[in-house]
């Protein structure tokens, strides 16, 4: 336990007021090297103790970087005085908050964290194989990461829990020089959810995906531009979770629902393609773990799936404790925080389109003229729901037969009219959780999705 | 207003506490075998408002401490990092950082700064004045209501964070840092109806609070641009035209640029292709950009180096010519390239003669982006997105705002063709810069 007893400190909570009690350790270890210079070789472990408190309307929040029983103390009561400040100048006058059901959890495994030189051999063995095996690249990154928050979590409502994520990944890149002179790279995660040594106990699949990551590398040296204009894509299951994400996940988050977002008139309406389903879910999906579980919020909310679009028709929000009041929904437990120091505030957990009938191979060769998108580097939306993708890899579809690969390229559209373009979803869902969500604090997120066919924006040069 | 913990108050002012940590720290780092040590300890303390949706919802305050620790043994380096002061806590971590370095891989490249290196600073404004703080912010919410109907707040971040910081390594390089200021992050949409415009966010650094803050940096210039958004047009087609990059923008764009022809990353791995380009012309001759953390506009500037070397302004590219690689000490070692004077993002670009109204006035076919959506630019500086919170520039004059238009181009062919820079300058405390148009990029529509 971070804190010893820490739900004794309950009967110092102030009455009358909903009051959340969190310690918290984020452990990072990182390790890089950049063509054979081991460039980074870090460890951070950052641990605290905060408070919130929710009073008329309006919340009071502290923290401090310690973990003993007078900081507790501390942060309750400058969390308190800090709701009180808000309520006095504000005054908005709301009730307290509805109550969730009490939770009692302990995360089922203790985990031992491994040493640096762990990371350290894997990326030197990785390097190495790619050196070796491949001389004529220009450029090679190898990086070992990860991440692991440990929370424990006590509230006015008597939950009383603890979990414990660690999430882990080897990120390769690769460069290389096209006939014309130019530079040219691909970048592949591998990894998710557990220690680094347990995801890793060999880096031999590593290697597989970093001869195959090759192989698309020389496929990009020979590629052209694409063509811009509206084209019929094929987005693999990379490109449809961060549609997922992105492009629908951030305009359907309550918070962002009441500051304008596009979702605000659409619930209940047509926003897809009949073949369009899509879920965030909280810590099972078709029946396995899903990539990074979550079984309760920052707030104390049991975690529960949000169903966001059923059959093409938006259902419903992701929320926290207060906009479920506001929106007359039941709490989904979205609402969580990164740091000991960040509020809880209303994060995607693992957002999904679900899975369709159609066989990739068929959705290929259904196409006459246009492209196969396999990978991205990065994507923003707007609450609009107007989003670009950077695509990273990806082929030409001639006569239903892959052709030529494509260098670096963007698409574009608005989603709730692309996605009523969708008009088949493949049968099986690939996921990724190696990345970060920037909203206010970061979050780590897991996203996944089928391949989709759709008709697509392409930016071309 | 009552101030929460005001022990910590106490504790926040001893800076003589950090200097015996960093002190502890080197120290022990030494004991265990490091030939060379650093470390550096801070204390912050911040004051947050935050709007959600148009209304006050939460104030937050944060005590934090940092620490990170540099150790080079043999040649090989380890560094670690974490928030706790204690001194089982600084044991813990120096053996950490030991081990992580034994485990690692000699380079000569790794050393620490020397020992000239050493200041004490008062930077900015380190009290917070916070019911002046409220105040000024209830005010520029009610003024944004007042002045801009349409505009709906989806969030305002406002902290101010006052900082105490100690840098100390085994060379004898001291740095002592008080520094403190107010940040205001506006994240805001324009909205009539069920029509609503795209997002757009602005900030401003400030170290003192004498004037409305709808005054400071760009907010009612962005408001009122906004504003005009809610209804938009796609661009039909493809052309080649000028796009005017407002300076919010244009920071990005430089940032991009500058990272990937001038950074650690690909200077390291020989992918820049700025990489043989040190004096040499690589941009028009109009262009100066500058990183200056001391410029009297800047506000919190940065006054050493994560490496401990003393930050100095300097130029990245001066009349258009590379002047400075944006290199780490470290990587300055591997490449024997000089490394950059600060490692601050105090962006400075010098203005141009005409006033924008003048400017716009002379360009046929062009869009003046306010926001830049796009996936990261290739190595080769090729780059494409979606033009966000913009307008068409038909005739000499800006039309309508546009939706689903991308623009494209290559960063190094872009800071090659200025069309122009305007005279006009945008100061938001962490940088200064004009507006610039540039020739050659494509725009296309649906």
């Amino acid at each position: 336990m971070l804190v010893e007893n820490l739900s004794s400190f309950r009967n110092e909570f102030s009455p009358g007021a909903h009051t959340e009690l969190r310690a918290q350790l984020n452990r990072s270890r990182r390790v890089a090297m950049v063509s054979g210079s081991l460039a980074v070789n870090s460890r951070s472990d950052v641990s605290g103790v905060s408070a919130r408190v929710y009073r008329g309307g309006t919340y009071g929040f502290s923290s401090a970087a310690a973990l003993d029983g007078d900081s507790v103390r501390a942060v309750l009561s400058a969390a308190t005085q800090n709701a009180l400040f808000m309520d006095r100048h504000i005054a908005r006058g709301m009730p307290p908050l509805p109550s969730v059901p009490a939770i009692e959890h302990s995360a089922p495994y203790e985990l031992a964290d491994p040493p640096q030189k762990v990371y350290l051999d894997a990326v030197r063995e990785l390097d190495s194989y790619i050196s070796e095996k491949y001389p004529e690249l220009a450029g090679r990154t190898v990086m070992a990461y990860s991440d692991w928050v440990e929370k424990q979590l006590c509230t006015s409502d008597g939950c009383a829990a603890f979990s414990s994520v660690p999430r882990s990944y080897i990120y390769i890149g690769l460069t290389a020089v096209a006939d014309d002179g130019s530079p040219v790279e691909l970048f592949d995660p591998d990894g998710g959810f557990g220690v680094f040594d347990a995801v890793f106990p060999t880096v031999d699949p590593v290697k597989e995906r970093a001869d195959r990551l090759y192989e698309l590398l020389m496929h990009k040296r020979e590629g052209v531009y694409a063509e811009a204009g509206l084209k019929t894509c094929i987005l693999d299951g990379m490109l449809s979770g961060m549609l997922a994400h992105e492009a629908v996940g951030h305009t359907v988050e309550a918070d962002l629902v009441l500051s304008g977002s596009v979702a605000g008139h659409c619930l209940n309406k047509q926003v897809a393609s009949e073949l369009v389903s899509m879920t965030d879910f909280a810590h099972t999906a078709f029946g396995e773990t899903a990539p990074l579980p979550v079984r309760f919020d920052d707030e104390g909310t049991p975690a529960s799936d949000a169903e966001l679009i059923k059959n093409g028709i938006l259902t419903g929000y992701m929320n926290n404790r207060e906009l479920a009041r506001r929106f007359d929904m039941a709490p989904t437990g979205n609402a969580r925080a990164w740091l000991f120091s960040d509020e809880p505030i209303i994060r995607m957990r693992n957002t999904a389109v679900l899975p369709g009938s159609s066989k990739l191979e068929d959705m290929i060769a259904s196409v006459d003229d246009g492209y196969y998108l396999i990978n991205t580097g990065n994507g923003q939306a707007d609450t609009t729901g107007e989003f670009m993708f950077g695509v990273t890899m990806g082929y030409e579809i001639k006569n239903g037969r892959l052709g030529r690969a494509l260098r670096d390229t963007t698409i574009s559209g608005v989603a709730f009219e692309m996605l009523k373009t969708v008009d088949m979803v493949s049968d099986s869902v690939v996921w990724t959780s190696s990345g970060f969500c920037g909203k206010k604090q970061p979050m780590a997120v897991g996203m996944g999705g089928p391949a989709l066919r759709c008709k697509m924006t392409v930016g071309g040069r | 207003m009552s101030r929460p913990n005001t022990a910590s108050k106490e504790r926040y002012d001893d800076m003589e506490q950090l200097n015996d940590i960093t002190s502890a720290a080197v120290k022990k780092l030494l004991e265990l075998g490091a030939q060379k040590a650093q470390a550096c300890a801070a204390r912050t303390e911040t004051r947050e408002f935050n709007v959600e949706g148009g209304e006050f919802n939460l104030l937050r305050t944060l005590f934090d401490n940092s620490l990170s620790l540099t150790a080079i043994k043999d040649g090989k380096k380890g560094s670690i990092s974490g928030n706790r002061f204690d001194g089982a806590a600084i044991a813990e971590m120096a053996a950490d950082c030991i081990s992580s370095a034994a485990d690692g891989d000699p380079d000569p490249a790794w050393d620490i700064a020397p020992a000239e290196n050493r200041g004490s600073f008062l930077v900015g404004a380190p009290e917070c004045d916070l019911d002046l703080f409220f105040e000024r912010l209830r005010e520029l919410v009610a003024d944004i209501k007042t002045r801009h109907p349409l505009i709906m707040i989806e969030q305002l971040i406002a902290q101010h964070i006052k900082e105490k910081e100690v840098y100390l390594n085994s060379n004898g390089a001291h740095f002592e840092t008080t520094s403190g200021c107010y940040d205001v992050s506006l994240m805001f949409s324009a909205h009539e109806g069920e029509k609503g415009s795209s997002f757009f966010e602005t900030s401003v650094r400030t170290a003192e609070l004498s004037k409305p803050m709808i005054e400071l940096g760009s907010f009612e210039s962005d408001l009122a641009a906004v504003e005009k958004q809610i209804d938009t047009v796609p661009v039909e087609g493809k052309s080649t035209g000028t796009m005017v990059l407002a300076p919010g923008c244009l920071n990005e764009m430089l940032e991009m640029a500058i990272f990937n022809f001038t950074g650690d990353i690909p200077m390291l791995n020989g992918t820049s292709i700025w990489r043989e380009k040190l004096g040499q012309k690589v941009a028009d001759e109009r262009l100066t950009v500058s990183r200056a953390p001391f410029d009297s506009r800047i506000v919190f500037g940065e006054r050493h180096t994560g490496e401990g070397f003393a930050s100095e302004d300097f130029d990245l590219i001066e009349n258009g010519v590379l002047k400075s690689f944006s290199l780490s000490n470290y990587v300055a070692n591997k490449t024997g390239l000089p490394r950059a004077k600060n490692s601050s993002s105090c962006l400075l670009v010098a203005p141009g003669e005409r006033p924008l109204a003048e400017i716009i006035a002379g360009i046929d076919n062009g869009i003046l982006v306010l926001r830049f959506s796009g996936g990261e630019p290739g190595v080769n500086g090729d780059f494409s997105g979606v033009a966000k919170n913009s307008f068409i520039i038909r005739g000499g004059a800006i039309a309508e705002a546009v939706s689903e238009t991308m623009i494209s181009g290559n960063l190094d062919q872009m800071l090659r063709s200025i069309r122009d820079i305007s005279c006009e300058t945008v100061e938001n405390g962490s940088s200064v810069l004009p507006y610039i148009a540039f020739d050659g990029i494509t725009i296309s529509g649906k």
